[in-house]
């Protein structure tokens, strides 16, 4: 008998002494508000600074597209790193191919950790928590995630939900595709740690600053 | 697995706790931070009207799956191996070690790069591929900072919580070769700066698992520093390390607990990191190590199985009195605290840890708290029973002698008189032998204690002058 079949039959042999309580409901967690557009973006905006996030609001791609060049122009940014996928390249999309280096398969991690900057796309946005949900189906897109030590997150507001639960279904039915891969991965704040007597430090091994780029 | 290797080496349980309530500077920095986390917890929690619902929620989901485990195991199993993952399923810390052991040779690793896990610390992993020759680095801060220091977690969330940053400024000098500093940023540049480079050059990385899904197989993984992402992300290979009692039924059920899990773990309402891994990305190896190691003996005691929904928050150890005091290697195992108290025994037998479920005064705190209402201290006393009732050091023959000779002195008025006037001249005695002396047994509570003073007349003898 293998190990897996003499941990399973220890199992059900124990088990079969206990009563099997009923499956429970599916929790609510929180209340939903449907709160306005306006209202997301500011809950949104409060909860993300909190967690020492920075949110940069853009009305339009056009706004968008400007900051994010003087933001590369601010970091010294040449070139920015920035996930292959059309938000990104939409919003980069004025930039000249020499000042960007998009993901592909194969980088070498030691040339994404000398990028000063890494753009990446979200696919939803908690406003509860400030937290971006980003969905990467291959390594490259992970590590410019985690490696540059500024992240760029791009989202639309529209993508916008009031806290994780009203974000779920979405984010269950996607989860349970059979091709999907990779991780989804929440993002509150940058990476932080608090391992030494407890006080607070950013960026310890991810990037020290994030900022979301919020578009719409 | 030789259970006795899992001990911490020389460390018995009633000498670490006497030693870590013996040096207060030791302990002071462990109980100070757990009271803020406490506090802090106390605020956040209060906040939330729901909160109470939560815990009854995940407590219910939590005793689900465990009523279920062999089919939830299974479909986990299933569903993640059809997203590209390997699936092992290990018995024992040693048939796991030679598994990640196997799967290092196969690839050619030499370095080896690890988030955060309880599972690995338990299974003593780090000694196990160093004695195969390959390069284990701990990746989390804290984690790192101990195995610098060649020691042990003192708490299953912040493990170096132990050490001032002077002590980690004089280790990183000392290991790394680092100019001293105590500046709480330059210690974590200096850590950043040297893990980047293991980061990068390592083959394999191994992370825990906080909640293994079955219906869509996919692991969360909760952080905060952005290591475990970096783990298994940069090296070629990642295994990942889960007990199998971290199963749950449900992608739908997983808000619950992270609500719950970021709140009472570090006091925030999510971790910086929450990664929902279901699989492998192109070009890379996943594999999966469903350990036992004493779980299913869990599940042999029905009264025990609540031990098994344990969410590995470290709350109970914040708020417990005892842990706040002795610190975490007291509990001469992996897991401290409370929680520790009634796993450890299960895990490692009744033999070597039969001592733990009575190194508390069952004030609850750690209950009141549990995100998942873990009866502990009815656990406790459960276990408290199987160690007087098992071989366990609680069922010596020097505690039996005690009990019967307790016994016989209760029960008739002669001998208890004869066993009272025993007990006066042999405290009155006690004081005057010196403490060196003194049996190890009695050592052990003399030497943090005065003896009582022996009262005036006994009552008897004060009542028979009152009626002559």
């Amino acid at each position: 008998m293998s190990s897996r079949d003499n941990i399973l039959q220890r199992i059900r042999t124990e088990l079969r002494k206990a009563p099997a309580p009923e499956q429970p409901p599916v929790p609510e967690v929180w209340p939903r508000m449907n709160p306005s557009s306006e209202q997301l973006v500011e809950q949104f905006t409060t909860a993300l600074e909190q967690v020492d996030g920075e949110v940069i609001r853009c009305g339009s791609m056009e706004e968008a597209r400007r900051k994010v060049t003087e933001l590369a122009e601010q970091l010294d940014a040449k070139p920015v790193g920035a996930v292959d996928c059309p938000a990104c390249r939409d919003l980069l999309s004025d930039f000249p191919a020499d000042r960007v280096a998009w993901t592909r398969d194969g980088w070498d991690p030691k040339q994404m950790a000398q990028l000063p900057a890494g753009l990446v796309a979200a696919e939803l946005l908690l406003a509860d928590t400030g937290t971006c949900v980003v969905v990467n189906d291959t390594a490259e897109q992970r590590l410019m995630c985690y490696l540059p030590p500024v992240c760029l997150v791009v989202a639309r507001v529209d993508r916008l939900f009031e806290h994780m639960p009203a974000a779920w279904e979405e984010i269950a039915r996607r989860t349970a595709e059979p091709q999907q891969r990779g991780e989804f991965v929440f993002i509150t704040g940058p990476s932080r740690t608090a391992d030494i007597e407890k006080i607070l430090i950013l960026g310890v091994h991810g990037p020290r600053r994030l900022m979301v780029i919020l578009v719409g | 697995m030789n259970s006795e290797n899992l001990h911490l080496e020389g460390a018995s349980f009633l000498k670490q706790q006497n030693e870590g309530l013996y040096e207060p500077a030791g302990s002071k920095a462990t109980g100070e931070a757990a009271v803020r986390s406490t506090d802090k917890n106390r605020v956040i929690t209060g906040a939330i009207p729901y909160w109470q619902d939560w815990r009854e929620q995940a407590r219910d989901i939590k005793r689900h799956a465990v009523a279920n485990l062999d089919k939830l195991l299974v479909e986990f199993e299933r569903n993640i191996a059809a997203r590209g993952a390997t699936v092992l399923w290990a018995e024992t810390a040693e048939e796991a070690n030679r598994m990640v052991i196997d799967i290092a040779r196969e690839h050619d690793v030499r370095s080896v790069v690890k988030g955060k896990s309880m599972v690995t610390e338990e299974m003593e992993l780090n000694r196990s591929l160093q004695a195969a020759g390959i390069r284990t680095v701990e990746t989390d801060l804290g984690e790192y900072i101990v195995q610098l220091a060649k020691q042990r977690p003192t708490h299953i969330v912040t493990p170096a919580l132990h050490l001032s940053a002077e002590e980690v400024g004089r280790l990183f000098h000392e290991k790394l070769d680092e100019p001293f500093t105590s500046e709480h940023q330059q210690l974590t540049d200096i850590a950043r700066r040297h893990l980047r480079e293991e980061f990068i050059s390592a083959d394999m990385g191994m992370s825990g698992c906080n909640f293994a899904i079955a219906d869509t197989g996919t692991m969360a993984i909760v952080e905060n520093e952005g290591n475990v992402g970096l783990s298994t992300s940069t090296p070629p290979i990642h295994v990942a390390t889960i007990g199998i009692e971290k199963v749950i039924p449900s992608i739908h059920y997983l808000p619950v607990f992270l609500q719950l899990l970021a709140r009472v773990g570090t006091g925030q309402s999510l971790t910086s990191y929450t990664h929902l891994i279901h699989g492998t990305t192109p070009g890379k190896k996943l594999y999966i190590i469903l350990l036992d190691n004493g779980r299913t003996r869990i599940l042999r005691d029905p009264a025990a199985h609540n031990a098994l929904t344990c969410i590995r928050c470290g709350m109970c150890l914040n708020v417990c009195p005892v842990y706040r005091r002795a610190g975490g290697w007291a509990y001469g195992w992996v897991y401290p605290g409370p929680i520790g108290s009634i796993i450890s025994p299960h895990l490692v037998g009744m033999k070597q840890a039969g001592t733990l479920p009575f190194a508390s005064s069952l004030c609850g705190a750690c209950s009141e708290v549990c995100p998942v209402k873990i009866d502990i201290p009815h656990q406790l006393v459960h276990l408290r029973h199987r160690a007087v009732c098992e071989p366990s050091p609680a069922n010596s023959i020097l505690d039996r002698l005690t009990w019967r000779a307790w016994a016989w002195a209760m029960s008739g008025p002669r001998r208890y008189k004869l066993a009272m006037w025993a007990v006066r001249v042999g405290v009155r005695a006690a004081g005057v032998i010196p403490q060196c002396l003194h049996v190890d047994k009695l050592r052990a509570w003399t030497r943090g204690r005065e003896l009582p003073k022996v009262p005036g007349p006994a009552f008897r003898k004060w009542w028979k002058r009152q009626r002559p």
